[in-house]
């Protein structure tokens, strides 16, 4: 029942697939911690209007299902004079996604810090930018370092999704040759390992960037 | 966005919004069985019962949603189980969900000190009476806030099951797009539609949560 030379043939396909899942997971990470700390410090610095700004951005983001977020930038992005740029779309997409749930980690974070530190910094002549960059900020991403990490985890996993706009990562290669060789368990079980492994060395990037700042902060 | 348009293709659109609404709602009560079920396996005191709970709790974990569903979709029929779009949907949902639902349960349930069940017991409650009116009530108030989250995640991951062409929302909006060539319109349109739905929801769940809760105040 299970045919070894299918497998062998389609395993390197896959390999090279789920290098863009992996590309596609960093780019996304990425995008989703610059809109997250973005929109915590809207939310918590005295910017007018900021605050609502970055309610309704991540009660939108949480309240409608993924799909729909990538077909609505896929098809926003050539409005705005970007074509077919799939992988960014996707890209774009997850991290918006994603963005929200990293604000909400973030904010938990920042609201941590120690008033009498910004006081301090204040008293010390600190602008508000510096206290933002050298004293908050860099303290809350070590604080929520687990929080995310179990975020990007859940950014690995919704990867799949991308193939609706035509990005052919690790699943949607897997359909692909699935479609051709009319045979499916040879293929989705290396695509379900493969991603148990991606997600592992993750958590392992993590647990190694934790030990060096709690290093750094003892 | 043309109005006209939308109002156009509503009844088809509303068609696709009821079986959401349905399959998530099938969905919701199926996981949270499956959810008791799997608690209940893990606190049978059989070893290998909890040992493949928590195997199954891991790979569920670990791999995407759409990965179980193509596998439902494509493996299955190949050990001659071939399900229909609907029902490999609701399997999928129920399958993904089933072990966040089980933590929520056990979440609520190791919340409960034994000590109040023991003392109901004592003063003469029976068993019926010790769970209606000591645990469940507690346990409502526990159980409401992560469960309203996890529905949310399930409605949403619902829109998935379009690609296998369950004729849900999302599935009913790719129709319209295909024949009208509004994209961004009816996507955006469908991103309101689902926000309302969900925003409704979270509330509702958020008053009855204080409904069940009002306990906390009284004493």
């Amino acid at each position: 029942m299970f045919n070894l030379d299918l497998f062998y043939e389609s395993v390197p396909i896959l390999a090279s697939a789920a290098i863009v899942t992996v590309e596609l997971t960093v780019c996304s990470v990425i995008l989703s911690l610059l809109f997250g700390t973005i929109s915590v410090m809207l939310q918590l610095s005295k910017i007018p209007g900021g605050y609502w700004l970055s309610r309704t951005y991540v009660s939108i983001m949480r309240g409608t299902p993924l799909l729909v977020q990538l077909f609505v930038v896929f098809f926003g992005l050539p409005l705005l004079g970007i074509k077919g740029q799939a992988f960014l779309a996707a890209a774009v997409a997850i991290g918006l996604n994603s963005g929200a749930y990293t604000t909400e980690i973030l904010r938990a974070a920042v609201q941590n810090v120690p008033e009498g530190q910004i006081e301090a910094a204040r008293a010390m002549g600190m602008s508000t930018r510096q206290i933002w960059f050298r004293v908050i900020l860099p303290q809350a991403f070590v604080v929520s370092l687990p929080a995310l990490t179990s975020e990007f985890t859940i950014v690995l996993k919704s990867t799949p999704l991308a193939s609706v706009v035509a990005v052919t990562e690790l699943t949607y290669a897997g359909v692909v040759i699935q479609a051709r060789a009319f045979s499916a368990v040879e293929i989705f079980l290396p695509i379900a390992v493969g991603y148990v492994l991606i997600a592992l060395s993750f958590t392992q990037v993590s647990r190694w960037l934790e030990r060096r700042f709690r290093l750094l902060h003892t | 966005m043309d109005l006209e348009q939308i109002l156009k293709y509503a009844p088809l659109l509303l068609e696709g919004l009821k079986v959401t609404i349905i399959i998530s709602t099938a969905g919701i009560l199926l996981s949270i069985v499956t959810g008791a079920v799997l608690v209940a396996m893990q606190r049978s005191g059989i070893r290998p019962l909890a040992v493949i709970v928590r195997i199954y709790t891991e790979i569920i974990l670990g791999i995407p949603i759409l990965v179980l569903l193509y596998v439902i979709y494509f493996v299955l029929p190949d050990i001659g189980l071939r399900l229909s779009e609907l029902a490999a949907g609701l399997l999928t949902l129920t399958l993904y969900y089933s072990p966040y639902m089980a933590e929520i349960m056990r979440g609520a349930i190791d919340a409960i000190p034994s000590g109040q069940l023991e003392a109901a017991r004592s003063v003469g409650m029976s068993r019926l009476q010790a769970a209606r009116r000591i645990t469940v009530p507690q346990a409502l108030g526990l159980i409401i806030p992560p469960l309203t989250g996890i529905s949310i995640g399930l409605v949403k991951d619902s829109a998935i099951l379009s690609i296998i062409s369950v004729h849900e929302f999302a599935f009913e909006t790719k129709q319209v797009v295909a024949r009208t060539y509004a994209p961004f319109e009816f996507w955006t349109f469908a991103a309101i539609c689902y926000w309302t739905i969900l925003f409704v929801w979270e509330n509702g769940m958020r008053s009855l949560e204080r409904r069940v809760t009002r306990y906390r105040e009284a004493r």
